[in-house]
Formats: structure tokens, C-alpha cells, sequence
């Protein structure tokens, strides 16, 4: 049975004592944390802290050194949310804590991609996704971008107050086929249509499929405004993208 | 240039959905007593304007919420404007 110290990296043991409450997930995590090598240790220890600098450099040194890159996901980029997902439940950290660590896991995961397109492994789809012109609030659109990559789509995120234009540009530039829009107020949600009035503007509206969501948007709204789908939570928008690449 | 074999890597895409999708249903649960954008030391991360911001006592570092998390905390939300307010990442 492993020891606390048997964890040579001290964040983790810090870690693990002060968060991992509950006795079966402190021991489940001392063994896979004591099992994996002191490299990726580290990588979960800044996946923890959601050091994405960190993580991107620890991550492109463990390929260098030739670790296979299944084990730098298991041992470093998982075993470090792991961490965080229990902090997270146990209200220890909140949500822009987890994005910062979902970010920081991204920076890790940029350099396994290489190795996935070299194996034949493709994105499960290319999403754009932004808060439409306006809009500001972006946590429910970045909690869908956390889900989607997750879930292996590649997603490029175009921030919050995005412009008609910006996601045509985005969808010239990067060839992807679905927009996620999401609002969270009234006064903006109308900018979706207008959005996809531009779309059909540029004769561009064949190439892509909307999906929308946010609070105030509703099933009936999104099919008004022409929207291919709605997502009501970040976990049904994994769905809805999937499904909406599969269709062009 | 290693390889992957395809349904190992999905293993891992599974697991990593599963432990998302846990964190998902546990910040909507979180986001009807405390506001989304507050971090773990009470400093607002929002780039809209918001009643119970207040500028942080040392410069550069984020806002703080003033927020109590006893009363819906939406209505303070600045709701006009697109002009983010500059803060930086957790």
C-alpha cells in the first residue's frame, strides 16, 4: 500500500493532505499519485495550480525524453484534475479556478495533438465559439469550451462582444463547421439572428451549423432566429456539436 | 514520432468527459448561491462591471466581490455596454 511519501513531488502530498478529504479517495489518489514517475508529478502539480506555462513546458520536455504521451495523460494532465474536479466538488475552488486548470491541461494536450493526427486520430470536430457582439459574460461559453475539448473536439474561442465579422473571418481561417454562439442577456440575444443574417450575407450560411444557448435563450427562440440547434447546459452541447459535424 | 492507439486514447477522452461532466453539474448547482465569476479568494474575474465589485487594495491584482452570496447576485450584473473592464486571468 503507498505512503504519502512515497509522492516525491511536495505540492501533490500538500495538496492530497489538505483536499482530499474523504479516506478512499485519499488513498486512491496517494497510489496512482505514488505510482507515477516525479515528471508527471509535476505536470499534475501545475495542472493543479493551473499553471499553463508550466504544464506546456513540463509536457513538450516529457515528449522530448520520449514518455509515452498516454501516460503523460494519465499520470500528469488527469491525475491533475482529478485533484482539481475534488477540490472543485468540496468547494475549495470555483469555477475560474477550474478554467484556469482546464486551460492549463489545453497547454498540455497542444503538444499531444502532433502524436493524434500521427496516429489517425482526428478532432471529433472543429467548433467556433464566441459571446455575441455585446456581450461580456463568459463563463457558460467557456465551460462549453472546457467540455468540447474534453470530449477531443478542437475549438477555437473567440472571446466575448464577437462581431458578425469575426466569426466569418474565424470560420474562413479555420475551415470549422459549427459556430456556438451563446448570450446571456436579452438585449443581445437578438445578435445570434443578426449573426446569422450575415452568414447568409456572405453566402456562407450552406457551410455551417449555429448551435445557441445561454440563459435567456430558449428552444423556440433558436429555431426563430434559424439556429440549426440549442444546447440548454455545456454537457448537452457536446451532443449538439457532435451532431451537428456530423451532418456537413 | 510516437503513435496512439485510437481506442486507448479514447479511454481517456471518456474519462476526461465523465470527470467534466461532473464539474459541469457541480457549477450549476454552485451558480445558483455564488456567482460564477468569483474566484476562491472572493475577487471578481468578470470583464462586465458589477454593483458588489470593489478595486483591490493592491494595484494590478483582480477586483473584490463584495457579494455576501445571500441575495441573487445577477441583478448587480452591469447589463449595458460592451466595454470590458480589464482583469486578469486567475
Amino acid at each position: 500500500m503507498a505512503d504519502i511519501n512515497d509522492i516525491a513531488n511536495e505540492s501533490i502530498r500538500k495538496e492530497i493532505e489538505e483536499f482530499v478529504e474523504r479516506p478512499e479517495e485519499k488513498g486512491e489518489m496517494i497510489a496512482v499519485m505514488a505510482r507515477a514517475r516525479p515528471s508527471m508529478q509535476d505536470i499534475g502539480a501545475a495542472i493543479i495550480q493551473g499553471h499553463h506555462e508550466t504544464v506546456d513546458k513540463l509536457t513538450e520536455a516529457a515528449l522530448a525524453e520520449g514518455i509515452d504521451a498516454l501516460e503523460i495523460m494519465d499520470d500528469g494532465l488527469i491525475n491533475g484534475m482529478g485533484i482539481v474536479g475534488i477540490k472543485f466538488r468540496d468547494n475549495f475552488i470555483f469555477v475560474p479556478e477550474v478554467l484556469a486548470c482546464a486551460r492549463a491541461m489545453k497547454a498540455g494536450m497542444k503538444h499531444i495533438e502532433p502524436i493524434l493526427s500521427a496516429s489517425g486520430i482526428e478532432p471529433v470536430g472543429r467548433v467556433i465559439m464566441g459571446t455575441v457582439k455585446g456581450d461580456l459574460h463568459d463563463i457558460g461559453k467557456n465551460l462549453c469550451i472546457m467540455m468540447l475539448r474534453g470530449a477531443g473536439f478542437e475549438v477555437f474561442d473567440l472571446g466575448v462582444d464577437t462581431s458578425a465579422d469575426k466569426f466569418i473571418d474565424a470560420v474562413e481561417e479555420h475551415g470549422a463547421n459549427v459556430i456556438g454562439m451563446s448570450a446571456l442577456l436579452t438585449t443581445t440575444m437578438p445578435n445570434m439572428g443578426r449573426t446569422i443574417e450575415a452568414f447568409i450575407d456572405a453566402d456562407l450560411r450552406d457551410d455551417v451549423q449555429f448551435m445557441v444557448g445561454g440563459a435567456p435563450v430558449t428552444p423556440e427562440f433558436a429555431d426563430d432566429m434559424g439556429a440549426d440547434a440549442y444546447g440548454e447546459t455545456a454537457v448537452e452541447c457536446v451532443e449538439v456539436a457532435k451532431r451537428l459535424s456530423v451532418k456537413k | 514520432m510516437q503513435t496512439v492507439d485510437p481506442a486507448q486514447f479514447q479511454k481517456r477522452i471518456d474519462r476526461i468527459t465523465r470527470m467534466f461532466e461532473k464539474m459541469i453539474e457541480h457549477a450549476d448547482e454552485q451558480s445558483l448561491v455564488r456567482c460564477p465569476y468569483k474566484n476562491r479568494f472572493d475577487q471578481c474575474t468578470a470583464q462586465f462591471g458589477c454593483r458588489y465589485r470593489r478595486p483591490a487594495n493592491q494595484a494590478g491584482a483582480l477586483p473584490i466581490c463584495t457579494s455576501d452570496d445571500k441575495l441573487d447576485y445577477r441583478p448587480a450584473w452591469e447589463m449595458d455596454g460592451a466595454t470590458p473592464v480589464q482583469v486578469q486571468k486567475p
